[in-house]
């Protein structure tokens, strides 16, 4: 019965004239499973089946018009062959690493700079908060006119600034360039946002107790604030991270993965070969190494994150 | 927030940051705005101001609202957004009551938070090809109804987490106190927890709609007629007149504006939410 009572009972002895009335036991373990039986069951549904559903095609080369077969772990161990594969691995890996250590570094300085009475602060905050909720692929479709080569907006500054046109969409190098210039558009905002808030939120006397003892203003930061937004900082690392790895609709719709394979990150090879290629079954198996990839990290960083969700 | 007075030197670096920063967040809009209102011809000239440079015309507007797709594009995105963002709250709101307010043994509470955060970390990319098939099982392939469900699936982890800080927040004795006067535990949710917790609860929905409006990888995989959105529509938008500006910024302020203004809406509580409630806005 103990194991029964929820927390709103305050005892575990049944002392408590809540649970007595309620019938005990079975009682709140149905009231239990109403609330959180839904939910469960819908992402079971949802994420977990589906996943089974599937799973056995991955062990197979199915593609439609053919005859399936089973080839065992062949689209495995085409993972390790498939150059296609390591250039798409490595086209996400720079934008991953460039976006999100610039994102990084801008917002929180950002964030540093603002944390002060300022008038308007609220206005700048919602100013902020515009660009996470503009829709991606809407964003990447407006760059194709924002970097347009000849008097488009960005080309046009730069020349008036008294430097050469840049071939945004057209070379390689350039191509990734823009689609990490719309990333960092959009997600610095959110660095600023999370960092600014968290800063608010410090203790102000342990700056007051450093200011007494002579700290001055980089001592302050590098032993006061710095380790107080530690927790945060990881924890937009962590979320950045993960939202970083799964891109795709900015990509597809500014650059098409374009030029040749410049710009084609994981999410948008693995969506070609399972549906311009229809191989389900080795899109699936790519599918399996992001997942491993992905959660390959976020546990080395989970140590990190559970403290500061507990 | 610290010192008083900050040296005018501080002063004028900040006003440029600020001034910078408002610049690099708006122009993209401006100039979406600025190309809708203009006539084909004017789009390259670098003009910034309707009426004293050049004379602005609703007619892209116009003919682009007039086109049936983008009628139909507009109300998917609505079914979906709308849709998806009651289910998810729904659900989630009861299971946030449920790991706020039960201990849970196997598996346990704080496991069972991992699992709905972990819904948030999967690539979509892994699942689709698994809902394209569950889907053509359903019958449900190019029907809003599978991108109401998948959209509810992926954004229950914000009402989750949001939600079941909030009922951890109210204090137990009001929940107490109605559980001693002889409510059951729904009566009690209802009556009481629930009431209190109405403004996260519009803000989580706020926030799951525009989540759900904004979706792209899944819209493009599972529709391929009647129940296109808005964002499909956008991607889809042939180039074979080359970029015509004017429609782009029509296009691109029809898909954002929704999502946007309802996040302005959603304000005080979007730092909470887009980080799974582990900082408080």
């Amino acid at each position: 019965m103990a194991e029964t009572t929820g927390p709103l009972q305050p005892t575990q002895d049944g002392t408590d004239a809540v649970p007595a009335a309620k019938g005990v036991g079975t009682r709140t373990d149905r009231t239990k499973a109403i609330f959180l039986g839904p939910a469960a069951i819908w992402v079971l549904a949802f994420t977990i089946f589906p996943l089974l559903y599937a799973g056995p095609r991955k062990m197979a080369s199915f593609r439609y018009g053919k005859i399936n077969q089973f080839v065992g772990l062949g689209n495995f161990a085409r993972l390790f062959r498939d150059s296609n594969l390591h250039t798409a691995l490595r086209v996400t890996l720079v934008f991953v690493v460039s976006t999100v250590a610039l994102e990084m570094i801008l917002g929180f300085a950002l964030a540093l700079l603002l944390n002060r009475e300022i008038r308007g602060k609220n206005t700048l905050r919602a100013i902020m908060t515009l660009p996470l909720f503009a829709t991606p692929v809407a964003m990447g479709y407006l760059g194709i006119t924002m970097y347009y080569e000849q008097n488009g907006p960005i080309n046009s500054l730069i020349r008036a600034l008294g430097g050469d046109i840049v071939p945004w969409l057209s070379n390689p190098f350039w191509a990734l360039v823009a689609v990490i210039i719309v990333d960092l558009w959009q997600w610095t905002p959110f660095v600023f946002l999370v960092s600014i808030a968290a800063l608010q939120g410090l203790p102000l006397d342990l700056y007051e107790a450093a200011q007494v003892d002579g700290a001055s203003g980089f001592d302050l930061f590098r032993y006061v604030t710095l380790p107080l937004m530690l927790p945060t900082l990881w924890l937009i690392l962590l979320l950045r991270l993960v939202e970083a790895f799964k891109v795709f609709d900015v990509p597809i719709s500014l650059t098409l993965g374009g030029p040749g394979r410049a710009t084609e990150v994981y999410s948008l090879f693995t969506y070609r070969t399972a549906l311009r290629f229809f191989n389900h079954g080795y899109a699936a198996a790519q599918g399996f190494l992001l997942l491993f990839i992905v959660m390959l990290m976020v546990s080395l960083l989970f140590g990190r994150i559970r403290e500061i969700y507990e | 927030m610290r010192e008083k007075s900050i040296p005018i030197a501080g002063r004028v670096v900040l006003v440029i940051a600020i001034i910078c920063m408002l610049l690099w967040v708006l122009f993209p809009f401006y100039w979406a705005f600025l190309n809708s209102i203009k006539k084909p011809a004017e789009t390259f000239e670098p003009t910034w101001v309707p009426f004293l440079q050049f004379q602005p015309t609703l007619e892209h507007w116009r003919s682009e609202l007039a086109i049936p797709e983008t009628r139909r594009a507009l109300l998917n995105s609505t079914i979906i957004s709308i849709g998806a963002a009651t289910l998810a709250v729904v659900l989630g709101t009861l299971a946030a009551y449920a790991l706020a307010r039960f201990q849970f043994n196997r598996p346990q509470n704080g496991t069972l938070t991992t699992w709905f955060l972990s819904q948030r970390v999967l690539p979509p990319v892994v699942f689709v090809i698994p809902f394209f098939l569950l889907m053509r099982q359903l019958k449900l392939l190019d029907s809003v109804w599978s991108l109401v469900l998948l959209n509810a699936t992926f954004t229950l982890p914000f009402p989750v987490i949001i939600l079941s800080q909030m009922f951890r927040e109210l204090p137990k004795e009001l929940e107490e106190a109605a559980l001693v006067d002889g409510a059951t535990r729904f009566q009690s949710f209802f009556r009481v927890a629930l009431p209190l917790v109405v403004p996260g609860l519009v803000a989580t929905w706020i926030i799951c709609m525009a989540f759900s409006w904004n979706e792209f990888l899944f819209a493009l995989t599972l529709t391929s007629q009647s129940a296109i959105p808005m964002p499909v529509i956008i991607a889809g938008a042939e180039h074979t007149r080359g970029v015509q500006f004017w429609y782009v910024g029509v296009r691109v302020l029809l898909t954002m504006l929704p999502p946007v203004i309802l996040a302005l809406l959603a304000q005080r509580y979007i730092v909470r939410g887009l980080t799974l409630g582990a900082v408080k806005g």
